[in-house]
Order: C-alpha cells, then structure tokens, then sequence
C-alpha cells in the first residue's frame, strides 16, 4: 500500500471508528461509567478509542440528551458518571438493529464480489 | 496535580465557553489523574521522575489542546478560529465604542463649526449616518484582518480534521502556548498603541481629517492652553504605559496592577473632567460660541462613558480569566 492509500486508509477508519464508538458508548453506558472507566471498557472490548476524542464526544452525547451525567463527589477523586437515557437506550436499540442489517449486507456484498 | 497539567488544561478550556469551563476543566483533570495513575501501576511510592514521565505520556497522548479544545467546541472551520477569538471579541470591544465615539464627537464638532444655524434633525441625520459607516468600516477590517492573521498562525492544522490527528505535538510546545500570557501580551501592545495615538491628539493637525480650512491646519487643542495642562494629559498617558509594559514582560497581571490601573482612569478622568469645565480646550476655531460649553459638556459624558465601560471590561475579563 502506498504513502496516499496509507493516509486514505487512516483517515476511512478514524471516520468508521467515530461512527463506532457513538454506538459503543451508548451500549456501554446502559451500567454508570466515568470517562477513564468507559475508555478502558471500550479498549478492553477491542474498540480502539483514543481519550481525546471520547471525552468531548460525552459531552456532546449528553447535551444530545442521550447520556445523562452526573458527578459523583462520595468517591477520594470526584468523578463525572453518564449513563444512558431513556431515549438514548432506544438510539441505541435502533444502532444496534441497523449495525446488523450493515453486518449482513456487508457480508452479502463481499461475498459476491469475491472471485 | 503539576504545574503541567494545569498549563495544559487551562490551554483547553481557555478556547472554551466560559460556562463549561469548569465542568470540563474538572473531568480532564480526573481523567488525566486516572490515567497517570492507572499506568503507574501498583508502585505505592512512585519516584517523582516517575509520576513526571508517565504525566508527559498521558498528557502527549491526550494531545495538542487547540484540538482537543476543537473537539468540545465540535465547531466548523471558522473565518476567526479559537486562536483568535478573545482577541477579536476584545478588539471589537474596544475598537468599535472609540469609533462610535470619536465619529460622534467629529461630526458634532464639523457640524456646530460649518453650520450657522444648528438644527437638531441634521446633526443627528449627519452624525447616525457618518457613524454607521465608520462602525462598518471598522468591523469589516478588524474581521478581516484577524481573519488572515489567524490562518496564518494557525498553520493549516484545521485540514487535519476529521483525518488522522497530528503526532508531531509535544508537551514541550506546551509552554509556548501560554494563552491567557499571549492573550495578555497581545491586550498589552495594543494598549501601548492606542496610548501613543491618544498621546499624538494635541499634536495632530486638523488638516489629516480634512476640516484643516476651520483653523488653518492647527490643531484640534486650543494653542492658547497651558503647557502644565498638557504636561500632565502626557504624565497618566506614561503612566498607563508603564503598567502596560510591565503586564508585557510579565506576560501576566495581578489584582494590584488592575486596582492600579483604574486609579490611574479616574484620576485621568477627574483631570479631563476639570480641564473641559474650567477653560476652553478644543481650538476656538472649531466651536461656535453658543455651542462650545455644550461640546465640552458631551465630550465629558463621552470620557466618563469610556471609563465606566472601561472599568466593567477590565474586571469581567479578570474574572473570566481567574
């Protein structure tokens, strides 16, 4: 693959990842996470997430009303917990169905188009 | 908590809302605590070099703060970029009110000086009109000149989005994006340039803004007044400087410069105030005899307005930066 293909290639994935880590997020949240917690969850579920880019993207989430936060000063360290809402969850169920019809029609069309 | 993660986080919010500031100050903070330690591991008693370089990775990773600060801002490519925002808004501020000002007061002065019979509705009609113009004129170059200024400071960096995020960052570029420091040198300068040019007014001829014909090109100050008078207009002007150049070496302020410097307004106002009431300042020639007391009095009400509003900006952008 060369220098272009390599860039194009970086910059197709982060664009997939993006879309990805909305929906991982989502579902991850459905148990109460603070940032650092839900970045490992999402690491340790083989959903490469960098913490700069999953920080602002909570923030977004919330003001989109599909997370709901709230800090938690009962802890040594104050922490900034989301869990998801109630229309979140539905958001979520709706990402959930559509990521496997893509899974699928993805699957169909690699299939055919395979020699 | 290091000196470090507090630069770096105020170089995030600082190109933030000032509402969320605070929240999202706290929760990069927790973050960055829960990363260092999480990597530190189960050492009960880290070196501090240790902490140290592990707090450079985090942070490195992390990444360059303008992104990270675009990332919550989420904003489209702007034609003034967070770089350049609080100086636009503060130049805007300040620019915008001295050209209402000084539009008013020009067309005041031109229209009592040319006119033998003073109606109400043309004074008005010429000066809204004259000052419309030159608030325009005077947004559209400072947009436009913050706006190339700005791409060119910001080196192209806003074509990386959405693609592959830039590696070359470094905590090291931390300390010289120092942005409440540049912000404060940038405010700094300006000042300076701004007091020379109210230094440069008693010396100005009438003829650069063309009612030169009103006193044969002298100037807007009447020749006839003492030098004591303008001897002490220079003192506070030197004196603000000298608070300015001070906020530039130290590219910082403090409460006791900023309590300094409001003395310095209102005792500049106080002597302005004495200097218009008690004798003629503006040249005889560019007032008419009915109308020069009520020039005098407006050109007071414009001083004390300056300095109020001046007032106000000056705390509430110490606070906000605080």
């Amino acid at each position: 693959m060369n220098e272009d293909a390599e860039q194009a290639l970086a910059t197709h994935e982060q664009e997939l990842r993006r879309g990805t880590v909305v929906f991982a997020s989502l579902v991850a949240c459905r148990q109460p996470q603070y940032g650092y917690s839900l970045l490992t969850t999402l690491t340790e579920a083989g959903i490469a997430t960098e913490a700069n880019t999953l920080y602002p993207l909570l923030r977004r989430l919330e003001k989109q009303g599909l997370l709901s936060a709230e800090w938690n000063t009962e802890q040594a360290r104050p922490r900034k917990y989301y869990t998801v809402t109630t229309s979140g969850a539905e958001v979520a169920a709706a990402l959930h169905s559509q990521w496997l019809e893509l899974n699928t029609s993805i699957t169909k069309l690699w299939k055919e188009g395979t020699p | 908590m290091s000196a470090l993660t507090d630069i770096y986080v105020d170089n995030v919010v600082g190109h933030l809302h000032e509402n969320s500031r605070d929240d999202i100050a706290a929760e990069i903070r927790a973050t960055i605590n829960d990363m260092v330690e999480d990597r530190l591991g189960e050492i009960d008693h880290p070196a501090h070099d240790q902490t140290e370089k592990v707090e450079r990775e985090v942070l490195e990773e992390l990444g360059d703060p303008i992104l990270l600060s675009r990332e919550y801002t989420n904003s489209p490519q702007h034609l003034i970029g967070p770089d350049s925002y609080p100086l636009y808004i503060w130049s805007l501020r300040w620019v915008l009110p001295a050209v209402a000002i000084l539009s008013v007061l020009t067309n005041i002065i031109v229209h009592f000086a040319t006119t033998p019979e003073v109606h109400l509705g043309s004074l008005l009609g010429q000066t809204i009109g004259s000052t419309v113009t030159a608030l325009l004129i005077a947004f559209a170059v400072i947009t436009i000149l913050i706006g190339l200024g700005d791409r060119s400071l910001d080196g192209g960096t806003t074509q990386q989005l959405p693609g592959p995020r830039s590696k070359a960052w470094s905590v090291d570029d931390l300390h010289r994006k120092d942005v409440r420091g540049s912000q404060i040198r940038a405010e700094a300068v300006l000042n300076l340039i701004f007091l020379v040019l109210l230094a440069l007014i008693p010396l100005i001829p009438t003829s650069l803004v063309y009612v030169g014909h009103l006193n044969n090109g002298e100037t807007f100050i009447n020749p006839g007044l003492g030098s004591g008078w303008l001897l002490g207009y220079w003192a506070f002007l030197a004196l603000m400087a000298v608070i300015e150049v001070i906020k530039l070496v130290r590219s910082s302020t403090s409460a006791a410069l900023i309590i300094t410097g409001v003395v310095l307004d209102v005792a500049m106002a106080v002597f302005l105030t004495i200097a218009l009431l008690t004798q003629q300042v503006l040249h005889p020639d560019l007032t008419s005899a009915s109308g020069a007391e009520v020039q005098q009095i407006i050109t007071v009400i414009a001083i004390w307005a300056i300095v109020i509003w001046d007032q106000i900006s000056t705390w509430r952008a110490h606070r906000a930066n605080r």
